[in-house]
């Protein structure tokens, strides 16, 4: 087996289809959408709740965007379990000889009970698949439904472990954080304690998640500021990544909000939070820019 | 009401544990790091393989099942020191070259066809070898004197079971026709050869060995 393993070539079944960033939020039965203002939405705000006239349909949708991402996430923890040895294990000779490294290398030893914390990670995430296939079910929901955005399982394929921990545990797991949170306020809102009850449960795993990957960092890169500088950055590449198109911010226009409280238990400063916030609004703005310049094109072509 | 101070005897009269064992301490932490090493291969393999295979229901065992002899290996890494070992690092390791060589041919399959491939390697020879070699070392160490590590396998054992029945099953519904039965007796065969030589996750005498090469120091008055 490989030492890395290229995100084009991960495994699914036929019912699978793999899309771009852009591609995926092109698609009109994404959880953001751009829909006049209608009955039983308040103005002004795009929050996933029960009262949106396409809530069935964003949360389908956003139901299968948690299934697809937690695969990867379980993929990403498990490659990390593979992908680097422990110090004092030099008996993997043939990967060494496949990447081109001395018999024994290990400089890319990462502490044991990291990997026993990427294992462990790897069975919650088995666990959020498991659960989210059935809320996608409960949901009348179908595998496949939707296409499959495969950033998540990128930036797990970093060659350093601590890029991984920034882009996965603190970047991604913590946008987990925010979605959860806010499925969980709409099973609240609907009234579904299905919904409810399973959130709050794949929320409390998150947070320990990105608790792992906050600790983690620190510690890796306890004497070492340059890496922990890079890896933070990597962290706000992800970050403003996955709040491309404004859909996670303190604004009420977008459908996910920030879940400030449960990122401080997760071990995000203050500034940190801050500072994502600030990409999410920034993100959003982008958009609606973006849609204004769309729409006035629009309005000259009709008046033409 | 029964007299408090009355002498009792130090054993229940049900409680039949005997003081030999066929393990010193050495032996015992040699076999402990050799169960370590290879317990981490095992959760790199099952972890690194999850993004491999096609089969939702594979993909979300495999995760389950690295976590599992994770904890395998951490409770050995936590073994070792009580058994005067304090860096741990220096007996994890693999009971012979010839293990290691079996570890490399069992992680060598890669492709999304090949999910049989990695499942008999896993399920049909690594884990039954762990079954055997974790069942003789429960059963022929002191049951007093290494109870801590008898504890420990009875955990490991559980899980190993489970996981074992799991990965049968899913290896059964995935072999439908003739061919595959082929491949992977085929691939069984070639792990089981080198596994005959590597003498079991922890060398010859993984299972036993003949009474001229018992280990010394040992008090063999149990089951050899």
């Amino acid at each position: 087996m490989r030492k890395y393993f290229p995100v084009d070539e991960l495994a699914r079944d036929q019912r699978f289809n793999q899309v771009t960033m852009r591609d995926r939020m092109a698609d009109p039965r994404s959880v953001l959408s751009d829909r006049p203002e209608s009955a039983g939405a308040r103005r002004g705000s795009n929050r996933l709740v029960p009262s949106r006239p396409d809530a069935s349909g964003a949360a389908r949708a956003l139901m299968h965007g948690i299934f697809v991402g937690e695969i990867q996430a379980l993929e990403g923890a498990g490659r990390t379990c593979h992908d680097f040895r422990t110090a004092g294990d030099s008996a993997r000779r043939d990967q060494d000889e496949s990447a081109g490294l001395p018999p024994g290398d290990i400089s890319d030893a990462i502490p044991f009970a990291l990997k026993l914390d990427m294992a462990r990670q790897a069975w919650d995430e088995a666990r959020h698949v498991e659960i989210s296939v059935k809320l996608s079910d409960w949901m009348g929901g179908e595998i496949g439904e939707f296409a499959e955005n495969t950033v998540l399982f990128q930036a797990a394929c970093s060659t350093d472990p601590v890029l991984r921990l920034a882009g996965v545990n603190r970047a991604l797991e913590g946008l987990a954080i925010d979605v959860f949170t806010t499925m969980k306020e709409f099973g609240d809102l609907a009234g579904d304690p299905f919904l409810e009850f399973c959130e709050d449960w794949m929320l409390a795993d998150e947070v320990t998640h990105v608790k792992m990957g906050s600790d983690w960092l620190r510690r890796v890169t306890e004497n070492d500021p340059d890496r922990r500088k890079a890896a933070l950055e990597f962290q706000a590449v992800v970050d403003k990544l996955f709040s491309y198109g404004g859909t996670r911010s303190d604004s009420q226009e977008s459908p996910i909000g920030l879940a400030r409280r449960f990122r401080e238990l997760a071990g995000f400063t203050d500034a940190e939070v801050e500072g994502i916030a600030e990409v999410s609004l920034a993100a959003l703005n982008e958009r609606k820019a973006s849609v204004a310049k769309m729409q006035a094109a629009a309005q000259q072509f009709t008046d033409a | 009401v029964a007299d408090p101070y009355k002498p009792r005897a130090p054993f229940a009269p049900w409680d039949r544990r005997e003081l030999p064992g066929l393990f010193d301490v050495e032996e015992s932490a040699r076999r402990v790091g050799n169960y370590k090493w290879a317990e981490m291969r095992l959760f790199e393999a099952l972890g690194g393989w999850v993004a491999t295979v096609p089969e939702l229901d594979v993909k979300m065992r495999l995760g389950t099942h690295c976590y599992k002899h994770a904890w395998h290996a951490e409770l050995w890494h936590k073994r070792l020191p009580e058994l005067r070992e304090m860096n741990p690092d220096r007996l994890t390791q693999p009971a012979n070259d010839a293990l290691v060589r079996f570890v490399e041919a069992m992680t060598e399959p890669e492709g999304p066809d090949q999910t049989i491939e990695k499942l008999v390697g896993v399920y049909r020879v690594y884990i039954p070898h762990f079954i055997a070699a974790y069942t003789f070392h429960r059963n022929n160490t002191s049951q007093i004197t290494d109870a801590p590590t008898i504890r420990t396998i009875n955990f490991i054992l559980q899980d190993e079971f489970d996981d074992w029945r799991d990965g049968e099953m899913l290896l059964q519904s995935l072999i439908e026709t003739n061919d595959e039965v082929d491949r992977a007796a085929a691939h069984q065969a070639r792990l089981e050869k080198l596994m005959i030589e590597a003498g079991g996750i922890a060398g010859p005498g993984s299972i036993g060995m003949p009474a001229a090469n018992k280990p010394n120091g040992a008090l063999a008055g149990g089951a050899a």
